[in-house]
């Protein structure tokens, strides 16, 4: 065995909350698979027979019970647990399980979403012998209108800084720009060894890597790194060019030793220019596979989740309604819609670019386009749903008209009526004043149970604020 | 009505003369510094010979074969040998199809005085080509003029400048080490958006606002040699006038990205992959671009083309490019291995090997003779059993019997040396004496400027030293030193003027300090740092810190009793930012050659302060 997979699915999501307060995020549908199938399905796509998972509690009862997991994996899923409380990083995580790590290993996250040539990933590890080797990809600019946010997002983001060399393969400096304040410093003697460096930004970080088992053993000595891209990628991206380190990494095996001779009788070179020794005599080496095209989503925030959903279905081979759903004649379904099993859909309804989920019904002269239902979602008749996502079993009242609107799980938007009401799970209520619920453009409910926000927009004046 | 229909027609008009305007260009004959001293004494630099062609034809030669029309020539320094070499050559001939101005003032003094002159009297008309007399290259511009003319078509006069670069990475043999420098620019646009000549730094510095243009991809270059080469809007002229503080082209790029958010200007870069340009900025480069020139990189520009249609300079390539101009004979059993070009009626002796050499006219040379990378130019005599190296060899020089003359030594005019004679590595010999002040000397240099350096020599009499020359010799040695460092940088120049006139020397001063220590400790850290300013000023290169480490550790040496303030006295350089770590780490793990110095190195407060800065570098690393 080459490499050991690791899949990370203990992630708790902070960065889209609303959908992720009662729904593991591994768990998220995406195309109506949960969002760690895909990680899942990469793995397997190029080989791996067994992979160990880490996530929680919640998350491996759910494995052992999906059924579509169930079918579709056929790889040996090692879990280990860990308790949420602990607020474990992601090297913590590789810290736990070292026991098991008996190669090198190729961690994934298990918000990744991509067609990606693995190989590529790990032929650099392998050409190189690399101690560490990414994935990275073209940031994509989405442009759909995400519920519950006005307007476009900022531009003053701030940008992470990625420096390779002329190959754009080696991977020689990254930082963030908030770091940078005082500007960008380079050694002279990293710029003698790579004169010419592409500094890139506008580049997304997929979270795979593939690292050596040496760096386990680092993990297990150095307490203090808690987390693998915010801290052990950059340490390892900065000691390549350490004096110090090659002392530690001094070849010991005796496959180290002939690799080290090949290389001192061949031509080869990594570099031009000077004539020094391939890598200059480093012993440590980072490489990137930046992706230029194809797929690459992580979906880690509500405009992700949303673009992963459009895109992903186009993926599948298998047909858009699934065989067990119930669709009557006398509706509409696009074929750029997917409907999951289990479902119910009335006459007169229209379903356009729009996701449904399992067991999910929807009743009579509804219109969906361009939105996610989620499972077991309830719309009655008359409903308008445009541009939202309906988390599982919400259940929307009747005639609501709703666009850009998020709706968490297990919310019950009530009909038509004198009072309308929105209805946390946590129990706190709000009442809107109007008579009909009429969301336009953006409607945001913060799930939190310490308070909880309902912002309407009507006509185009009235801005109004809830606080409970 | 028909002021109506004059207006759009006016527009198209001037579109028009742009087009069709003659491509101009500047060439500044003069390098406004002394690299060359003291051959430039003798000699301005555009007029050495280089493969036994001036360089300054090369340049005229470059700017002709890329369609320049009409070309102004500034000299300064010797203006009227420049001009009188001109009107002789074939680019003042009617026939030429580049029309060469020489315009000559006493009163330049730097490339900004030049291009002020060039917008006072309004000379160019539409973009222009800038370089100097000393750049040799056969890239060719057509492509960067079009792109810089598409540039500033589409945003008008926002891209004054396209400068040319060469790829030569570290380690390439055409890199200047003076023109270290580093770009970084906009991936997609090729704009420059800093630019730092990096030779004296370790880190390099980026400030952020480079990097919110709005791109996503950004290079950083540190693989690109200046040409020297430029293409230039009329607006640069103008530029020069406004900021007359701008003096050199450095102050100008520099200027202009600092303050690119009030002027608005840009400047972009070209690169180009297989054409060859490079200035001949010292003798270093000399010998580079001549061995290049040889090597025919630089083709259609090779020796046996004989450009510069000069009469009776043809000459006849053969293998292992060895080029034989008419008239040269060759004596029993001589072999010109490689690369060696040898000019009109020149005698070689027999059994002598030559290699990578250029040999000029009317030259003879005795019998084993050995010249390697040697650069011999007219009319010099060479006696038996010399061995010359890495060495330049000016017109009349005689050298004899069994001299040797290693790497790096210069002879300048009408010097004689020998016999039997080994002359240093980097000795410069010459006619002038060091601390002669020629009026014409003036001419070019501001008076005040003398190097400090030689003024130690001032207490040797004027006549030739036999030590030096030899017996039968005629010359004075200069400062002795390696090629780069007898000519000092335009930046350095400026900083020699802060030095206080007490101070001589490099040496003197360590003894001011040194003699502290002897005193007592406490003086002499307060006596350090009283001089911190002064050490600064000359300690600036890592070679230098060595010198100043070494001459601390001969000090130390004599006083044995004293051994425990050398730490002491190196904690507080390093403090002072005197020394660095790099140049203490190199002169403690550099092999000491005597027993006493390594018992000096064994020192345990040494030792300890050592491993104190290894782990403060380690940690400094992390840091980043």
């Amino acid at each position: 065995m080459e490499l050991q997979a690791v899949l990370m699915a203990a992630g708790g999501g902070s960065r889209m909350m609303d959908l992720t307060y009662n729904t593991p995020k591994p768990l998220l549908p995406v195309g109506n698979r949960p969002l760690i199938w895909y990680p899942l399905n990469l793995l397997e796509r190029v080989g791996f027979e067994e992979v160990i998972v880490i996530t929680t509690k919640e998350v491996q009862k759910a494995l052992s019970t999906d059924q579509r997991l169930k079918t579709d994996v056929k790889m040996r899923l090692d879990v280990v647990c860990i308790q949420e409380e602990t607020d474990m990083g992601t090297a913590d995580a590789l810290r736990h399980i070292q026991q098991k790590i008996k190669t090198d290993i190729l961690v994934v996250s298990c918000d990744l979403i991509t067609d990606v040539a693995l190989h590529e990933v790990v032929d650099l590890f392998r050409a190189h012998n690399a101690t560490l080797s990414m994935l990275m990809s073209k940031v994509h600019e989405f442009t759909d209108t995400v519920p519950g946010q006005k307007g476009k997002k900022k531009a003053g983001e701030q940008r992470d800084f990625v420096g390779v060399d002329v190959t754009g393969k080696r991977l020689l400096f990254m930082a963030n720009e908030a770091d940078l304040e005082e500007g960008l410093v380079f050694r002279k003697s990293i710029m003698r060894k790579h004169p010419r460096m592409l500094i890139k930004t506008g580049l997304l970080d997929a979270h795979l890597y593939c690292l050596k088992r040496s760096v386990v053993d680092f993990l297990v000595h150095n307490k203090s790194v808690t987390s693998i891209r915010g801290e052990l990628v950059p340490y390892l991206v900065r000691k390549q060019f350490s004096k110090m380190f090659g002392v530690h990494n001094k070849c010991t095996s005796k496959e180290e030793a002939l690799l080290q001779l090949a290389r001192e009788r061949s031509c080869w070179n990594d570099h031009r220019g000077d004539m020094s020794e391939a890598y200059h005599g480093g012993k440590l080496r980072c490489y990137v596979h930046i992706m230029e095209e194809g797929m690459c989503y992580r979906v880690n925030t509500l405009a992700a989740y949303i673009e992963a959903n459009r895109v992903v279905p186009k993926l599948f081979e298998d047909p858009p309604i699934h065989p067990t759903a119930v669709v009557t004649e006398r509706s509409l379904v696009g074929s750029d819609s997917i409907i999951g099993p289990y479902c119910q859909i009335s006459d007169k309804t229209s379903i356009k670019r729009s996701n449904v989920g399992t067991s999910s019904t929807i009743k009579e002269k509804v219109k969906i386009t361009n939105s996610i239902i989620m499972n077991g979602v309830t719309i009655e008749e008359g409903c308008n749903i445009q541009g939202s996502v309906i988390c599982n079993n919400a259940v929307i009242g009747r005639g609501a008209d709703m666009k850009y609107c998020l709706v968490g799980s297990g919310q019950c938007i009530e009909p038509e009526g004198e009072n309308a009401v929105v209805q946390c799970s946590s129990g706190y209520t709000t009442h809107t004043k109007t008579h009909t619920l009429h969301f336009c453009s953006s409607v945001v409910f913060v799930l939190n149970p310490a308070f909880c926000v309902c912002v309407c927009v009507h006509s185009l004046a009235h801005v109004c604020l809830f606080f409970v | 009505m028909a002021g109506k229909a004059g207006k759009p027609s006016r527009p198209r008009k001037a579109d028009k003369d742009e087009e069709e305007q003659p491509l101009q260009a500047v060439l500044v004959a003069d390098s406004f510094n002394r690299r060359f001293f003291p051959i430039t004494k003798d000699q301005p630099r555009a007029l050495l010979p280089l493969a036994n062609v001036s360089m300054i034809d090369y340049t005229l030669e470059f700017l002709t074969s890329t369609g320049v029309q009409e070309t102004f020539v500034f000299c300064c320094w010797m203006a009227s040998k420049i001009k009188e070499h001109l009107q002789k050559s074939k680019w003042c001939r009617p026939t030429s199809p580049n029309v060469v101005h020489v315009i000559t003032s006493d009163l330049y003094r730097s490339l900004g005085d030049v291009l002020r002159d060039v917008d006072a009297k309004t000379l160019v008309r539409s973009d222009f080509l800038l370089v100097y007399g000393d750049v040799v290259s056969n890239i060719d511009i057509s492509q960067a003029l079009q792109e810089h003319k598409q540039r500033r078509s589409m945003d008008k006069n926002v891209s004054v400048m396209t400068m040319i670069f060469k790829e030569s990475p570290p380690g390439h043999k055409t890199r200047c080490e003076d023109d270290d420098i580093i770009i970084a620019m906009d991936g997609k646009s090729k704009r420059i958006l800093h630019y730092q000549r990096a030779q004296a730094l370790k880190r390099l510095h980026f400030p952020m606002n480079i990097f919110h243009s709005g791109s996503d991809e950004f290079e950083i270059r540190f693989d690109l040699l200046d040409c020297h080469i430029s293409i230039c809007s009329p607006q640069v002229a103008e530029l020069f006038t406004d900021n007359f503080d701008y003096q050199t082209k450095n102050d100008f790029v520099r200027g202009l990205l600092v303050n690119e958010e009030i002027l608005g200007n840009q400047i972009h870069m070209h690169v180009t992959k297989d054409g060859y340009g490079a200035r001949v900025s010292n003798l270093l480069m000399y010998d580079t671009v001549s061995s290049d020139t040889i090597r025919r990189w630089v083709y259609p520009i090779t020796p046996e083309a004989n450009f510069a249609d000069l009469e009776g300079q043809s000459c006849t390539h053969s293998r292992h490019n060895v080029y034989r101009e008419t008239g040269v004979s060759l004596g029993h059993g001589s072999q010109m291995e490689e690369n060696v070009l040898i000019g009109r009626n020149t005698m070689i002796g027999a059994n002598c090997t030559i290699s990578n050499t250029v040999i000029g006219a009317n030259c003879v040379i005795g019998d084993n003779v050995t010249l390697d990378r040697a650069y011999i130019w007219n009319r010099v005599h060479i006696a038996d059993d010399v061995k010359v190296k890495q060495s330049v060899i000016c017109d009349n020089v005689e050298v004899k019997h069994g001299v040797v003359l290693n790497e790096q030594c210069v002879l300048a005019y009408n010097v004689v040396v020998g016999p039997d004679i080994t002359l240093p590595e980097g000795t410069v010999l010459s006619m002038h004496h060091p601390d002669e002040e020629d009026d014409e000397d003036d001419d070019e240099f501001l008076s005040d400027d003398n190097d400090v350096g030689y003024r130690k020599d001032k207490t040797k009499l004027k006549v030739f030293n036999p030590a030096e020359v030899g017996s039968e010799g005629k010359g004075y040695r200069w400062k002795t030193s390696s090629l780069e460092d007898t000519e000092e940088d335009e930046l350095a120049e400026c900083i020699w003027g802060e030095i206080p006139p007490e101070v001589s020397s490099n040496i003197c001063c360590f003894d001011v300090v040194l003699l502290g220590v002897e005193q007592s400790l406490y003086v002499s850290s307060q006596l350090l740092k009283k001089w911190a300013p002064v050490f600064k000023n000359y300690v600036k290169r890592p070679q230098d810190q060595l010198d100043c480490l070494a001459s601390m550790e001969e000090v130390f040496l004599e006083r044995e009793t004293h051994w425990a303030a050398l730490v002491k006295v190196l904690m507080s350089m390093y403090q002072l930012e005197i020394l660095e770590e790099e140049g203490i780490m190199h002169w403690f793990n550099q092999g000491s050659t005597t027993d006493k110095s390594q018992q000096l190195r064994r020192n345990q407060g040494l030792l300890k302060f050592i491993q104190w800065l290894q782990e403060a570098e380690e940690s400094s690393e992390e840091d980043e």
